[in-house]
C-alpha cells in the first residue's frame, strides 16, 4: 500500500471514529490517536523522510490535506457535540419563572410623610423655601400675633392643649399657662416674619395638636402645611392661582377649585378651598354630604394687625397665607375611611403605600 | 343660625330657587350648612286636647292620658314628657301616621297599659330642635285639625354657618340684607311705633349703669296688664323655625324680636324688682364677691368681681347679656312687665359664659357684637308686639342710659390700592354699587372712597375689611388666577433638612417602615421603661389632657414603636420594623417653654421575612438592629462612630451599646429587656434603637472625596487569634488596623469560635474565643511580592498578639 493510500484510509478511519465519538472527552482521545505526537498520522509523516525525494512534495501535499481535513471534521464535530452539551444543561436547568422571588424589600415611608413631600416638592417649585417652629408654642404666637382677641373662644381649655410652665410666670391668658401645643402651623408665620423681612416665600409642615377625641375623623394631633408669601405687590389672585396650582398638582388636573369667603383672625379677606368632590365629579353624593365639592384648606391675605405684631410695612408689603391638612388630603386622596389608622403602625397599613 | 325663609321672604325678595340661593350664599361667605323643610309628610298628625292626665301606675315618669282628637273617640295615650297638664292642646301623631324620623306610630303596650298614638315634640315632628316635652300649642288650636295645616307649615329652614366677624348675620333682618346685597334686592326692613298709654316709663323705673365700659347702654321700658297665655300659632311657628321652643307669649315675643333683629331681651316681671324712691330701681353692676343668683335655668350661680350682673337694690337680678334670674321671671301671674333692650360688652359676655359653662341665644350674640343702635327699635318692637298680641298697655317713653354712643365709623378706601391688593379693577361706581347693596355708604373723594359704615358691622374696622366686602360680594370666582411674579427666590431644602431626609432614606433602604405615633405619654411610661432623664429634667406635663394615658409627652419615642409592636402581634403581624423621626420633649425647672429634641428611632421583632420555597425565617437580634444603624451611619457618610457596651436599665444587660459619634453618646441599642416586655405586652426579642437626629446630621460629612481605584492586585492572607472572652472584636480589629500600617487595605472578621457549654472535646482553653479574619494587603503603585508581604504580615501577628493577648490559632 502506497504511503498515500496509507493517508486516505487514515482519514477515512478517522471520520468514522468521530462519527461515533458522543462527549467531548472521547473525542480529545479520537485527535491524539490521530493527530497527536503518537498519533497515527503523526507516524505516517515520520515515515515520510524514508521517501524519496521526488515523491515527497506529492505525498507532503496530501498528508498535509489529510491532517487539515481532519482537524476541520473535529472542529465541527466539538461544535456538534458543545451545542448538544449546551442544551441539555439548559434542559437541566431550567426553572419555574413563576416561583416566587427573594427579596428584601425596602421600607415604606408614611403616608402622611408622602403627602408632605409631595406638598413640598409642589412649592419648591414655585420657589419657596422650608420653615419650621416648635410644637410647643407660647399664647403670644399660636393665637396674640395672629390677631385672635383675648376671649377668642379657640383658647379655651376644651380646645387647646395647655401645658405647665415651670418658670413661675402666672399667664393672664385664660388659666393658668401661656404654654401650649401649637393648633396650627400658623405660628411659624409669625417666627419666620420676626427672623426675616421680605421676601418670604416658605412652606412650614408640621404637626399640630387639638383637644379632640380621636374617631374616624379627629385625631387629637395631625400634621398642617403653613404657606406664607409676603412680598410686594402679592395680590389675591396670586393666592387664588397658587392654591389652583398646588390642588391640581396634588389631586389631579380634573378636579374644580373654589374659594369661598370665610373668616380666619389673621387673614383678610379669607377664603377656604374646596375642591370638586373626586368620588361624583361634583353632582353630589355620600362622601361630599350632596353638595359636590369638599373643603381642603383655609387661606387668606396676610392681615396688616400681623404685620404689625412683627413689624412688617403693610403699606408697602402684601401677602397671604394657606394652611391644609396632610391626614385630610392623604385620606380624601387615598380613600382613608379613619384618621386613626394614621397613628396606629398597623404594619398592613403602613407596608400599603 | 336656623332662619325661616317664609321670615325672609317678608322682608326681601327672593326670586332664586333655594339651590341657587343657597350657592350664592355659599360664594360670598355665608355658608348654608343644611336645608330643612318643615311639615313635609305629617299626615295623620293633628291637634289635639289633653282632656286628663294621670300617673302611669307602673311607671315612675310616664303619664296617662285621654286625648280628644275630634273624632268624638278620645285616645288613650301613654306619654313620657313632663311639660303639660289637662286642657293644653298638643300635637298628637295617630296610629298609623309616619313621623319624619322615620318612626311610625303603632299601638302598643306600655308598661302594662295600651297607647293608641303619641303626643309630640317639636324634634319630632321636624319643627324645631326642642326635645326637651311636648310642644305646647295655642288654646285656639281648633282640634283635631291636620297640625301641619294650623301649623302653616310649609316652611324652609336654612341652616347657616355664621363666622364669628358677622353678628349682623345672627339675625334675620341681618340674612335679609345679606340677600338683599348679593342678589341686588332692597330689603324692607320692620319698622315699629307702639302706641303709648299716658303713665310714664320714667316714673316708674330708674337705670344707673356702674359700668359704662362694660354697658354702653340700658334701655327699658314698661308694659302693663300683659295676660300670660299661650303664642298665636304664626309666632310659635317662627320661634319654632328659629330652633327655639314656644314657651308663653310673652317670652316667645322677646325671643321673636332676638331672632328678627339679633337683639337679645329680657322681659323681667315688673313687680319683683326692688324700688328706691317708688321707682323699680334697675343698677348695672360687677357683682360682689359671693353674691349669688339663681338663674332661670334653677341653677345657684357663684358671682364674681368678674361678672356684670344687673341688679336691683336688693341684689343680681339677671347675669347681664347671658341670662336672667329666676326669681323676677315672667310666671303665669305676672302682669307688669319691665322689658330689657341693652348693650354689653363682648369680653364680658363671653368670660361670664365660659366660666358659668352657660351658653344661651343671647349669650352667642353679645359675645359677637350687638349694634348698641338697635336697642330702641328693638324694645319698641316687642312693645308692639306685647301690647297687640298679649294686650299689654305700653307706658309712654323709654328710660334710655346710652352713655358710650356707638358712631358709624368712617374710612377712606383708596380704590387704586383695593384693586392692586385683590388683583382686579373695578371703577369707583361699581365699587360704591356693592358697598351700598350692604347699607354701606360712600362717596368719591378725589380718586378715593370715602365709606361710612353703619354699627351694625362692628367687622369692618379698616380698609382691608372693606376688600373683603367687595371681592365676596363682587365674586371671588371672578378674580384671575395669578402667581407671585417676585424676582431671586429659589426653592430649596438646606443642607440640614435634605441631611435629615436623607436619616428616612437610609432606614427605608435598610428595611424599616416609617411609623408617626402620638406624641402623648403616659407617666407611668417612665416606670414602665425603667427610664429616667437627666439631672434637673422633668417630663411636660399637660394642664388638660384628655386622659391620664395621654397626660405627658413624650421623652422617647421607644414607647411609641413597643406600642406599635404589640398592637401588631396582637394582630397575629409578628415582623414589625419600623422607625419613627419625631420630636421628644423634656423641660426643667424655672423653664417656661419646654425643651424639643427631634430624635429617630427604630424597632426591629420577628423576622424580616416570613420563610419562603427558597429562603428561611432568621429571628431579628440585635446584630440586625446594629446593621440598620451601620447602614444608616454609611448612607449619612458618618465615619466616627463607636459601639460600646452600656447598661441602660430598659435594655437586656448583656445586649446594649451606646452609639458614640465623634466621642458623644448620640444614642443607643440593644435587646428589650424582658421586664420591659411584659409591661407593653410585647413577644421577644425585640431589638430598639434611638439616636439623636441633630448629632447625625451634625456628624454627616457634607465632603465626600473619590479615592483612587486599586490598579494593583491584593494579598489575601486569613489570621485565626485565640483571645481571653473579655476582649472585644473592637479591640482586636483597632490593633489589627494600626499594626498593618501601611499595607494593610482591609480586614475582614469572618467567623467568631468559642466551645459550646457542654461541648465533649474543647477545642480551646477556658474562658477562650478564635475569631478568625480575612487581612488583604495592597500597594497603591506596585504588586506586592510575597518577599514583602510576609514579614508584614507576621510583624502584625506579634504586635497584635502582644496587644490583645492572643495566641495565633493552630
Amino acid at each position: 500500500m502506497s504511503i498515500v493510500d496509507e493517508l486516505r484510509a487514515l482519514q477515512a478511519e478517522a471520520v468514522a471514529a468521530l462519527g461515533s465519538v458522543s462527549d467531548l472527552g472521547t473525542l480529545e482521545d479520537v485527535r491524539i490517536a490521530f493527530l497527536g505526537k503518537k498519533g497515527s498520522l503523526t507516524a505516517v509523516l515520520r515515515g515520510l523522510g524514508s521517501l524519496p525525494p521526488e515523491e515527497r512534495p506529492a505525498v507532503g501535499k496530501v498528508s498535509n490535506e489529510v491532517r487539515v481535513a481532519l482537524e476541520e471534521a473535529i472542529e465541527s464535530r466539538r461544535g456538534e457535540l458543545a451545542g448538544a452539551a449546551l442544551a441539555d444543561r439548559f434542559v437541566a436547568e431550567a426553572i419555574d419563572v413563576t416561583l416566587p422571588g427573594r427579596h428584601r424589600l425596602p421600607g415604606k415611608q408614611h403616608l402622611i410623610s408622602q403627602t408632605l413631600d409631595d406638598i413640598v416638592q409642589v412649592f419648591l417649585g414655585l420657589g419657596y423655601k422650608i420653615g419650621e417652629g416648635p410644637e410647643v408654642e407660647l399664647d403670644y404666637y399660636n393665637f396674640t400675633a395672629l390677631n385672635h382677641p383675648p376671649e377668642h373662644p379657640a383658647r379655651a381649655a376644651t380646645d387647646t392643649f395647655y401645658v405647665r410652665d415651670l418658670s413661675g410666670d402666672h399667664a393672664a391668658v385664660d388659666g393658668e399657662s401661656d404654654v401650649l401645643l401649637r393648633t396650627h402651623t400658623s405660628p411659624v408665620q409669625v417666627h419666620v416674619m420676626e427672623r426675616q423681612q421680605p421676601p418670604i416665600y416658605v412652606l412650614a409642615p408640621g404637626r399640630v395638636y387639638r383637644r379632640d377625641v380621636a374617631d374616624p375623623s379627629h385625631l387629637p394631633q395631625f400634621t398642617q402645611i403653613e404657606g406664607l408669601v409676603v412680598d410686594e405687590g402679592i395680590t389675591f389672585g396670586d393666592l387664588k392661582g397658587t392654591l389652583e396650582h398646588f390642588v391640581r398638582e396634588i389631586f389631579g388636573p380634573k378636579r374644580r377649585v373654589r374659594l369661598r369667603p370665610h373668616f380666619f383672625p389673621f387673614t383678610e379677606p379669607s377664603a377656604e378651598v374646596d375642591i370638586s368632590c373626586g368620588m361624583c365629579g361634583g353632582s353630589g353624593c355620600r362622601s361630599c354630604s350632596g353638595e359636590g365639592w369638599i373643603e381642603v384648606l383655609g387661606s387668606g391675605m396676610v392681615d396688616p394687625n400681623v404685620f404689625g405684631y412683627v413689624g412688617i410695612d403693610p403699606e408697602r408689603y402684601s401677602g397671604f397665607a394657606f394652611g391644609v391638612g396632610a391626614e385630610r388630603v392623604a385620606a380624601l386622596k387615598y380613600g382613608i375611611p379613619d384618621l386613626r389608622l394614621f397613628v396606629d403602625g398597623d404594619m398592613r397599613f403602613l407596608r400599603q403605600f | 343660625m336656623r332662619v325661616s325663609l317664609k321670615w325672609l321672604k317678608d322682608l326681601v325678595d327672593v326670586d332664586l330657587s333655594i339651590t341657587d340661593l343657597c350657592d350664592r350664599m355659599d360664594m360670598t361667605g355665608t355658608k348654608v350648612e343644611a336645608v330643612h323643610t318643615l311639615g313635609a309628610a305629617l299626615d295623620g298628625v293633628v291637634v289635639g286636647l289633653v282632656l286628663t292626665r294621670e300617673k302611669h301606675p307602673d311607671a315612675e315618669k310616664l303619664s296617662y292620658c285621654s286625648v280628644d282628637v275630634g273624632d268624638g273617640e278620645p285616645r288613650n295615650i301613654v306619654c313620657g314628657a313632663d311639660n303639660f297638664s289637662a286642657g293644653d292642646k298638643v300635637p298628637v301623631a295617630l296610629v298609623g301616621a309616619t313621623l319624619p324620623n322615620g318612626l311610625t306610630i303603632k299601638r302598643a303596650k306600655l308598661r302594662g297599659l295600651e297607647s293608641q298614638g303619641m303626643l309630640c315634640s317639636a324634634t319630632e315632628l321636624g319643627v324645631g330642635g326642642d326635645a326637651s316635652g311636648l310642644l305646647i300649642l295655642s288654646a285656639d288650636a281648633p282640634v283635631g285639625e291636620s297640625f301641619s295645616a294650623y301649623y302653616g307649615m310649609s316652611d324652609t329652614v336654612l341652616e347657616l354657618e355664621v363666622t364669628p366677624n358677622r353678628p349682623d348675620c345672627l339675625s334675620v333682618v341681618g340674612v335679609a340684607r345679606e340677600i338683599g346685597a348679593i342678589t341686588n334686592k332692597p330689603v324692607k326692613e320692620p319698622r315699629s311705633k307702639p302706641t303709648e298709654a299716658d303713665d310714664a316709663t320714667g316714673d316708674a323705673v330708674s337705670v344707673t349703669i356702674e359700668n359704662p365700659e362694660l354697658c354702653s347702654r340700658y334701655t327699658a321700658r314698661i308694659i302693663r296688664g300683659v295676660k300670660i297665655g299661650p303664642s298665636p300659632a304664626w309666632l310659635a311657628e317662627r320661634v319654632v323655625a328659629s330652633g327655639a321652643r314656644p314657651i308663653n307669649n310673652v317670652v316667645d315675643i322677646t325671643n321673636y324680636v332676638m331672632f328678627e333683629l339679633g337683639q337679645p331681651l329680657h322681659a323681667f316681671d315688673l313687680s319683683t324688682i326692688a324700688a328706691t324712691d317708688d321707682k323699680a330701681a334697675i343698677i348695672v353692676r360687677s357683682a360682689r364677691e359671693g353674691e349669688t343668683l339663681r338663674t332661670l335655668d334653677g341653677q345657684d350661680r357663684e358671682l364674681t368681681a368678674e361678672t356684670l350682673v344687673i341688679a336691683d337694690p336688693s341684689g343680681p337680678v339677671a347675669l347681664a347679656g347671658v341670662m336672667g334670674g329666676e326669681s323676677t321671671e315672667v310666671s303665669e301671674t305676672t302682669v307688669d312687665i319691665l322689658l330689657e333692650s341693652a348693650s354689653f360688652d363682648r369680653a364680658s359676655v363671653s368670660r361670664t359664659s365660659r366660666r358659668l359653662g352657660l351658653i344661651s341665644e343671647a349669650s352667642i350674640r353679645f359675645e359677637r357684637g350687638v349694634d348698641p343702635e338697635i336697642a330702641v327699635r328693638a324694645a319698641d318692637r316687642a312693645a308692639e308686639l306685647l301690647a297687640e298680641i298679649a294686650g299689654g298697655s305700653v307706658s309712654k317713653g323709654i328710660v334710655d342710659e346710652y352713655p358710650v354712643k356707638a358712631r358709624p365709623r368712617r374710612i377712606t378706601l383708596r380704590i387704586g390700592r383695593m384693586n392692586d391688593h385683590l388683583g382686579i379693577s373695578l371703577v369707583p361706581r361699581e365699587v360704591m354699587a356693592i358697598l351700598s347693596g350692604l347699607g354701606i355708604y360712600s362717596e368719591l373723594a378725589g380718586d378715593d372712597l370715602a365709606v361710612t359704615v353703619p354699627t351694625f358691622r362692628p367687622d369692618i374696622e379698616r380698609e382691608v375689611d372693606l376688600h373683603e366686602e367687595v371681592v365676596r360680594v363682587w365674586g371671588m370666582e371672578r378674580v384671575p388666577s395669578t402667581l407671585p411674579g417676585g424676582r431671586e427666590r429659589v426653592g430649596a431644602l438646606t443642607e440640614t433638612q435634605a441631611r435629615r431626609n436623607r436619616i428616612g432614606v437610609a432606614l427605608r433602604a435598610a428595611g424599616l417602615n416609617e411609623h408617626l405615633a402620638l406624641a402623648f405619654a403616659d407617666p407611668v411610661d417612665m416606670e414602665r421603661m425603667s427610664w429616667s432623664l437627666g439631672p434637673d429634667e422633668v417630663p411636660v406635663d399637660l394642664l388638660n389632657p384628655m386622659s391620664g394615658e395621654q397626660s405627658q409627652m413624650r421623652w422617647t419615642l421607644s414607647v411609641g414603636l413597643l406600642k406599635a409592636v404589640s398592637y401588631n402581634q396582637r394582630r397575629g403581624v409578628a415582623d414589625v420594623h419600623m422607625y419613627e423621626l419625631g420630636t421628644v420633649f423634656w423641660t426643667s425647672p424655672g423653664r417656661k417653654s419646654p425643651k424639643e429634641r427631634p430624635m429617630v428611632a427604630g424597632v426591629l421583632a420577628g423576622s424580616w421575612n416570613q420563610a419562603g420555597w427558597n429562603e428561611t425565617s432568621v429571628p431579628l437580634d440585635f446584630f440586625d438592629g446594629k446593621g440598620v444603624v451601620e447602614t444608616l451611619l454609611d448612607e449619612m457618610d458618618i465615619t466616627r462612630w463607636r459601639m460600646r457596651a452600656a447598661v441602660l436599665p430598659w435594655l437586656q444587660p448583656g445586649r446594649a451599646a451606646e452609639i458614640i459619634i465623634g466621642g458623644d453618646v448620640a444614642g443607643w441599642i440593644g435587646e428589650v429587656a424582658p421586664s420591659v416586655l411584659d409591661a407593653y405586652e410585647v413577644t421577644g426579642p425585640v431589638t430598639l434603637f434611638e439616636l439623636n437626629v441633630k448629632m447625625l446630621i451634625k456628624a454627616s460629612s457634607s465632603e465626600v472625596r473619590y479615592v483612587e481605584l486599586p490598579r494593583f492586585p491584593a494579598a489575601t492572607l486569613d489570621l485565626a487569634l485565640v483571645v481571653d472572652e473579655d476582649v472585644t472584636a473592637e479591640r482586636v480589629l483597632d490593633s489589627i488596623r494600626s499594626a498593618g500600617k501601611p499595607l494593610l487595605e482591609s480586614v475582614t472578621l469572618f467567623d467568631v469560635y468559642r466551645d459550646a457549654k457542654d461541648a465533649g472535646v474543647r477545642r480551646l482553653p477556658e474562658g477562650k474565643c478564635s475569631l478568625a479574619f480575612s487581612l488583604t494587603y495592597r500597594a497603591a503603585d506596585r504588586t506586592l511580592t510575597d518577599e514583602e508581604v510576609k514579614p508584614a504580615h507576621e510583624r502584625l501577628v506579634r504586635k497584635v498578639c502582644k496587644a490583645v493577648g492572643a495566641e495565633v490559632r493552630g
